[in-house]
C-alpha cells in the first residue's frame, strides 16, 4: 500500500542538443504576461541559436516558492531544483549559505561579465560577505503617494520633503464632519521593517541597522539603532506625526482606503504604481514623491528591495546555459521591457542611457520619480539581512502602536524594541550546529 | 506447537497497528516534544546543547510571547461561556414541536455540512470592511481587521458559527431526552420560566453542558486555523494565539525548540483547565 | 412565550445562522465587478456561472478534489480496519495486559494533535513522506474514540458466538465480515461516515505536510487557488458552494437520523 506520489513541478528531459532550463518564479497577473514575454524573446534568439530553452513555471508567492525549494533541500533530492529560481529577502537567510547555490560572481567570472554594468545600489543589494550571490531582478523602492487633487484642493504646492512637513501637511488635509468623525484623514500606515530601513538607514548621510554590515556580512547579533540614535529620532518625528491626529494606525486595506479618498498619503512599493493607478480609476490624480526623509540630515535617500535570480546547483551542470539567459534577463533592452511592463526600476545602467528609456521617462513622468529617487540615494543604504522577518515586523508593528496608543517616552520603546529583536537574533545564533 | 502460538500471539498481532500509531504519532512526539523545549534546537531537529528552562524563560520574557498568552486566555474566556449561552439558550427556544421550529432543527445544524476553511473564507469575505455585507447590514463602518478589539469580536463570531451546529445538535438531542412526564408536571404545576431551568433542563442536561464546555476550552485554547486564515494574527499581534505563534516560530522561523516549549505550555494549561472543570462538575449533585 | 412567538423567533434565528451559506451561493454567480461596488452586494446583477467553469478550469480544483477523496476513501478504510481489529482484540480474547493496552490507546485522546505537530512534521519528513498520500493520512489513522464505541459494543456480543465460530474452523476476518460486521452495522456506518467528514476536511496537518500543489487537498487548496487579482473571488465561491452540496444535501435528507443517532449517545452509554 506504498502511496508514495513525489509530484513536484515536472522536468522536461533534455531533448537533442537542446537544454532546457527550468526557472520557478512567483510573478503573477501582469507580471506573468511579461516573465513568459520576455522568456519567449530569448527562445526564439539567443535559445535558438545555442540550443537552450527556458522553462518558467509560476510557483505561487515568493514565499511559497521559497518553501518548495526549503522542502526539497531538506529531503535531499538535488535533482528536483530547479537551475533558476527568484527568491526575496525573505529567503536570504536560507539561500546564501547554502551549497546548493551557485553564486552570480563566479558565474559572471567563468562567463567574462561585467557585472559593473549592474546598477551599484542593486549590486549591493545581492552581495554577501562581499560577493555577490543573485543577480537583482524586479527591484523597487519606497514611494510616497499622495492624492494631488486634494493637495491641489488644500492648496499645498508640493509634496511633503521632511516627516515634519508631513506632519503639516497631515493636519490640512484632515477631513472631520460636524460630530468630529474622520472622514479623510492625511496619511495611513504603520512603518514596516521595508520602510524603517530606510528611515533608520537614511540618517546622518548613512546609518547601519544592525551589526554586520546589516547582516550582508555575516549573521547579525545586535541591533544598532538603539546606540547610534536613529530610533529615537524618527520615533520622535512619527509622535508627532500621530499628535496631528491626522494618522490612521492601519495595516492592511491601506491602498483600498487610499484609492477611495479616505486618506491622502499612504508609502509603497514603486511595484505597486500600475495597480494603484487601476484602483484610482478617474477619481482623482496621482501624484508620487521621494519618500520624506526624516530630518534634513537625513540624506540616505531609499534602499532597494524587491527579488533576485539564483542559480541552484542541481547536478544538470546546466550552470553556463542559465548564465546566458540570466545575462539576458538583465540586458539593457530586457530590463527596459520589464520596466515599461511593470514599473520595476531597471537593474543594468545600461537601460538608462538608451532614448526608448529617456522617451518612457519624459512620457510618464510617475515612474521617473521613483527612478530619480533611486539614483540619488547612497548606493550603501541597504536592507537588513535578519532571520524571524515575520516576527520582527510584527515586533516593530506592535511595539510602534503600543507608543502611540499609550503615550510611552521614546527612548524606552526603542530600548524595548532592540530588546525584543535581539532576542530573535540570539534565537537564531541558538539554532546553529556548533562547528 | 507452531498454530499455538500463532494464536496466543494473535490478539496482540491485531493491536499492533493501533498501538504503533499510539506511539508513534502520539506518545513519542509529546515526549520529544518536552524534550526538546529544554534544548537548543537546530534547524534540521537536531539538539544542540541542554539549556534547561532557558526557553520557557524567554518565552515569558517575550512581548509576543505574552500577547499570545493573553489573546488565548482572553479568547477562551469570552468564547466558552458566550458559546454555551448562547447554543444552549437556542436550543431551549427551540425546543417545541411546532412546524417553524422543527425547520429552524434542520437549518441550524447545516454550518457543520460547511468546512472550517470554506466557512472562514465565506466569512473574510463578509466582515471585510470593503466589500463585505455585515457593515451594509449593521450600518456602520467597522474595520473588522484594523482595530483589535473588533478583531477579536470577529474571531469569537467566526468561532460561534463554525460550532454552533454541532453544540446545538447536542443540546437539542439532550433536551428531547427530557422525560416528558416531568415536562408535563412543570407546565401544571406552573413553574416559572427559571425555576424549569433551575430544576429541570439544566441538571438534566449537566453532563451534555460540562461536556461541550469543556470541548470549546479546548477548542479555544487550541484556536490557531481561522487565526491563520483570517488575521494571520493581527492587526498588531492582537489576535495571535498560543498555537499560532508555535506555528509561526516553530515552522516558519525553524525554531523548534520555543516551538515546542509553547505547544507544553499549551498542553498543561489546557489540562489545568480541564482538570479544574472536572472537579467542579464532580462537586455539584445533580438527580437523575 | 408562546409557542408561536417561539417558533417564529427560531426560524428567524436559524435564517441568521443559515445567511453565511446562502451568501456563498449568491456570491458564486457573481461578476467580478459585483464585489467592488459600494456598497457591499447581497445579490448578483445578473446571474453568470462562469465562477464554477474558471474555478475548475483556471485552477487546480479537480485535482484537489481527486486528493481529497483518495485521502478520505483510503483513510477511512485503514481507519475504520484498524479500529475493527482492535475493537476485535480487545474484546474477544482474553489475554494478559488486555485492560492496560486499552488504557494505552484510550488515553491519546489527552494529547491534543495541534500541539504535536512539530514533532509529527519531524516524523514525516524524517520518513520521506511529506508531499506523500501516506503522509496525509498517517495522523488521521488511529481514531481512539472508534475504538472505545466499538469495543463497548463487542462487549455485549456473546462470547458463545465467538466460540462456536472458531470450533467450526472460522478464521477472524472471516468472524468479522460475516457476523460481527453486519451486528454492528449502523454503528459501523455512522463511524464511517463520521471518519470520511473528519478527514475530508482537515486542514492545517494537511497545509504542513504537501508542499506540492499538486498533492494539496481541496480545504488548503481553495484558500490558494490562484485568482489573485483584486476582487476576483467568484471562482472562490463557486469553488466552495460545488464542495458544500453533497454535504449540505446529506445533512438535510438524514437530518432524523442524525438527530437519533446522538439521541442514543445519551441513552446508550
Amino acid at each position: 500500500m506504498a502511496l508514495g506520489l513525489f509530484a513536484q513541478g515536472k522536468k522536461e528531459n533534455d531533448t537533442q542538443g537542446i537544454t532546457t532550463i527550468t526557472w520557478w518564479h512567483s510573478n503573477s497577473g501582469l507580471l506573468q504576461e511579461a516573465t513568459d514575454a520576455m522568456v519567449g524573446r530569448f527562445n526564439e534568439t539567443i535559445g535558438k541559436e545555442q540550443g537552450i530553452k527556458v522553462q518558467a513555471v509560476y510557483q505561487g508567492k515568493a514565499s511559497d516558492v521559497l518553501t518548495k525549494i526549503k522542502a526539497i533541500d531538506q529531503g535531499g533530492n538535488n535533482s528536483s531544483l530547479p537551475d533558476l529560481v527568484q527568491l526575496d529577502a525573505q529567503a536570504i537567510l536560507d539561500i546564501r549559505d547554502n551549497p546548493v547555490l551557485i553564486d552570480a560572481e563566479t558565474l559572471a567570472k567563468e562567463n567574462n561579465y561585467d557585472l559593473s554594468q549592474i546598477v551599484e545600489s542593486a549590486r549591493l543589494s545581492q552581495t554577501y560577505k562581499g560577493k555577490m550571490i543573485g543577480m537583482p531582478f524586479n527591484s523597487s523602492t519606497i514611494l510616497l503617494y499622495y492624492n494631488k487633487t486634494a493637495f491641489d484642493q488644500a492648496g499645498i504646492k508640493e509634496a511633503p520633503k521632511t516627516l515634519d512637513e508631513l506632519a503639516t501637511d497631515s493636519q490640512r488635509l484632515l477631513l472631520k464632519d460636524d460630530k468630529g468623525t474622520i472622514l479623510r484623514y492625511g496619511f495611513s500606515g504603520v512603518p514596516t521593517t521595508y520602510e524603517l530601513c530606510a528611515w533608520l538607514g537614511q540618517q546622518n548621510g548613512l546609518s547601519l541597522i544592525c551589526d554586520m554590515n546589516n547582516g550582508h556580512d555575516g549573521i547579525p547579533q545586535k541591533m544598532l539603532f538603539d546606540s547610534n540614535g536613529t530610533m529615537d529620532n524618527f520615533l520622535t518625528k512619527w509622535k508627532q506625526l500621530y499628535a496631528t491626529g491626522a494618522l490612521d494606525t492601519a495595516t492592511s486595506g491601506i491602498s483600498a482606503s487610499f484609492a477611495s479618498g479616505k486618506t491622502v498619503m499612504m508609502v509603497a512599493s514603486t511595484s505597486q504604481l500600475t495597480t494603484t493607478l487601476e484602483m484610482i480609476g478617474d477619481r482623482f490624480e496621482l501624484g508620487v514623491a521621494n519618500l520624506p526623509a526624516v530630518d534634513d540630515k537625513a540624506t540616505g535617500g531609499v534602499n532597494i528591495g524587491g527579488g533576485a535570480l539564483y542559480t541552484l546547483d542541481n547536478a544538470s551542470n546546466h550552470s553556463k546555459e542559465t548564465w546566458q539567459f540570466v545575462q539576458f534577463a538583465v540586458s539593457a533592452e530586457e530590463q527596459l521591457a520589464w520596466h515599461i511592463a511593470t514599473g520595476y526600476f531597471p537593474v543594468n545602467s545600461g537601460t538608462y542611457e538608451l532614448d526608448a528609456f529617456k522617451q518612457h521617462v519624459q512620457d510618464n513622468p510617475l515612474f521617473g520619480i521613483a527612478i530619480k529617487q533611486m539614483r540619488e540615494s547612497n548606493p550603501q543604504l541597504q536592507g537588513i539581512w535578519v532571520p524571524s522577518s515575520y516576527q520582527i515586523y510584527y515586533a516593530f508593528q506592535s511595539g510602534i502602536l503600543k507608543m502611540l496608543t499609550e503615550n510611552k517616552d521614546v527612548h524606552e520603546t526603542t530600548l524595548s524594541l532592540a530588546k525584543e529583536i535581539d532576542g530573535y537574533l540570539t534565537d537564531y545564533l541558538n539554532m546553529q550546529a556548533t562547528k | 506447537m507452531k498454530g499455538k502460538r500463532i494464536r496466543k500471539a494473535t490478539p496482540y498481532l491485531y493491536l499492533v497497528p493501533a498501538l504503533l500509531l499510539a506511539f508513534l504519532f502520539c506518545y513519542r512526539p509529546f515526549f520529544l516534544t518536552i524534550l526538546d523545549s529544554l534544548y537548543n534546537v537546530s534547524l534540521n531537529g537536531v539538539r544542540l546543547k541542554f539549556v534547561g528552562l532557558s526557553n520557557y524563560r524567554r518565552l515569558f520574557a517575550s512581548e509576543s510571547f505574552h500577547d499570545s498568552w493573553n489573546n488565548t486566555l482572553r479568547f477562551t474566556a469570552i468564547f466558552a461561556p458566550v458559546n454555551l449561552v448562547i447554543t444552549f439558550s437556542l436550543a431551549l427556544l427551540c425546543n417545541t414541536n411546532t412546524k417553524a421550529s422543527r425547520l429552524s432543527h434542520t437549518l441550524i445544524i447545516l454550518p457543520m455540512a460547511v468546512a472550517m476553511s470554506s466557512a472562514v473564507l465565506i466569512l473574510k469575505t463578509i466582515f471585510d470592511p470593503n466589500v463585505g455585507v455585515l457593515n451594509v447590514i449593521l450600518n456602520k463602518d467597522i474595520q473588522w481587521f484594523s482595530t483589535a478589539r473588533d478583531a477579536m469580536s470577529m474571531l469569537v463570531v467566526v468561532g460561534l458559527w463554525l460550532d454552533i451546529g454541532f453544540d446545538f445538535l447536542l443540546f437539542s438531542a439532550s433536551l428531547r431526552n427530557i422525560p416528558k412526564d416531568l415536562e408535563e408536571e412543570a407546565s401544571l404545576e406552573g413553574v416559572s420560566i427559571w425555576e424549569r431551568l433551575r430544576y429541570l433542563e439544566i441538571p438534566l442536561s449537566a453532563p451534555i453542558l460540562v461536556f461541550v464546555l469543556s470541548n470549546n476550552i479546548k477548542d479555544a485554547m487550541l484556536m490557531v486555523s481561522p487565526v491563520m486564515i483570517l488575521t494571520e494574527g493581527g492587526p498588531y499581534r492582537s489576535t495571535q494565539t498560543l498555537v499560532y505563534q508555535m506555528y509561526l516560530e516553530g515552522f516558519k522561523g525553524g525554531n523548534i525548540a520555543l516551538g515546542s516549549a509553547i505547544a507544553t505550555i499549551v498542553f498543561l494549561a489546557t489540562f489545568l483547565f480541564l482538570l479544574i472543570l472536572l472537579a467542579f462538575q464532580k462537586r455539584r449533585v445533580y438527580f437523575q | 412565550m408562546s409557542k408561536t412567538i417561539r417558533s417564529i423567533l427560531s426560524l428567524l434565528l436559524a435564517l441568521i445562522i443559515i445567511f453565511p451559506i446562502l451568501y456563498c451561493f449568491s456570491a458564486s454567480l457573481f461578476a467580478r465587478t459585483d464585489f467592488s461596488t459600494s456598497p457591499a452586494r447581497f445579490l448578483p446583477t445578473t446571474v453568470t456561472f462562469s465562477n464554477y467553469a474558471r474555478a475548475f478550469k483556471a485552477s487546480n480544483l479537480a485535482r484537489f478534489l481527486v486528493n481529497s477523496l483518495i485521502c478520505a476513501t483510503v483513510g477511512t478504510f485503514l481507519r475504520m480496519s484498524i479500529s475493527l481489529f482492535s475493537a476485535y482484540s480487545l474484546t474477544m480474547f482474553h489475554y494478559k495486559g488486555r485492560y492496560a493496552l486499552f488504557i494505552i490507546i484510550i488515553a491519546t485522546m489527552l494529547l491534543p494533535g495541534d500541539a504535536l505537530l512539530i514533532q509529527n512534521y519531524v516524523t514525516i519528513q524524517r520518513l520521506g513522506l511529506t508531499d506523500t498520500y501516506l503522509g496525509l493520512i498517517s495522523t488521521s489513522l488511529l481514531a481512539p474514540t472508534s475504538i472505545f464505541i466499538l469495543r463497548q459494543f463487542f462487549l455485549t456480543v456473546s462470547k458463545e458466538y465467538r466460540e462456536a465460530a472458531y470450533l467450526e474452523g472460522c478464521s477472524d476476518t472471516r468472524f468479522m465480515v460475516t457476523l460481527l460486521i453486519p451486528m454492528s452495522q449502523s454503528l459501523i456506518v455512522a463511524l464511517t461516515v463520521q471518519s470520511f467528514i473528519q478527514i475530508f476536511n482537515d486542514y492545517l496537518w494537511p497545509l504542513l505536510v504537501t508542499n506540492s500543489e499538486m498533492m494539496r487537498t481541496v480545504q488548503v487548496g481553495i484558500t490558494m487557488l490562484g485568482f489573485s487579482e483584486s476582487f476576483d473571488y467568484g471562482p472562490q465561491f463557486a469553488a466552495m458552494a460545488t464542495l458544500m452540496c453533497p454535504m449540505l444535501i446529506l445533512f438535510i435528507v438524514f437530518r432524523k437520523k442524525i438527530y437519533e443517532g446522538v439521541s442514543t449517545r445519551f441513552s446508550g452509554r
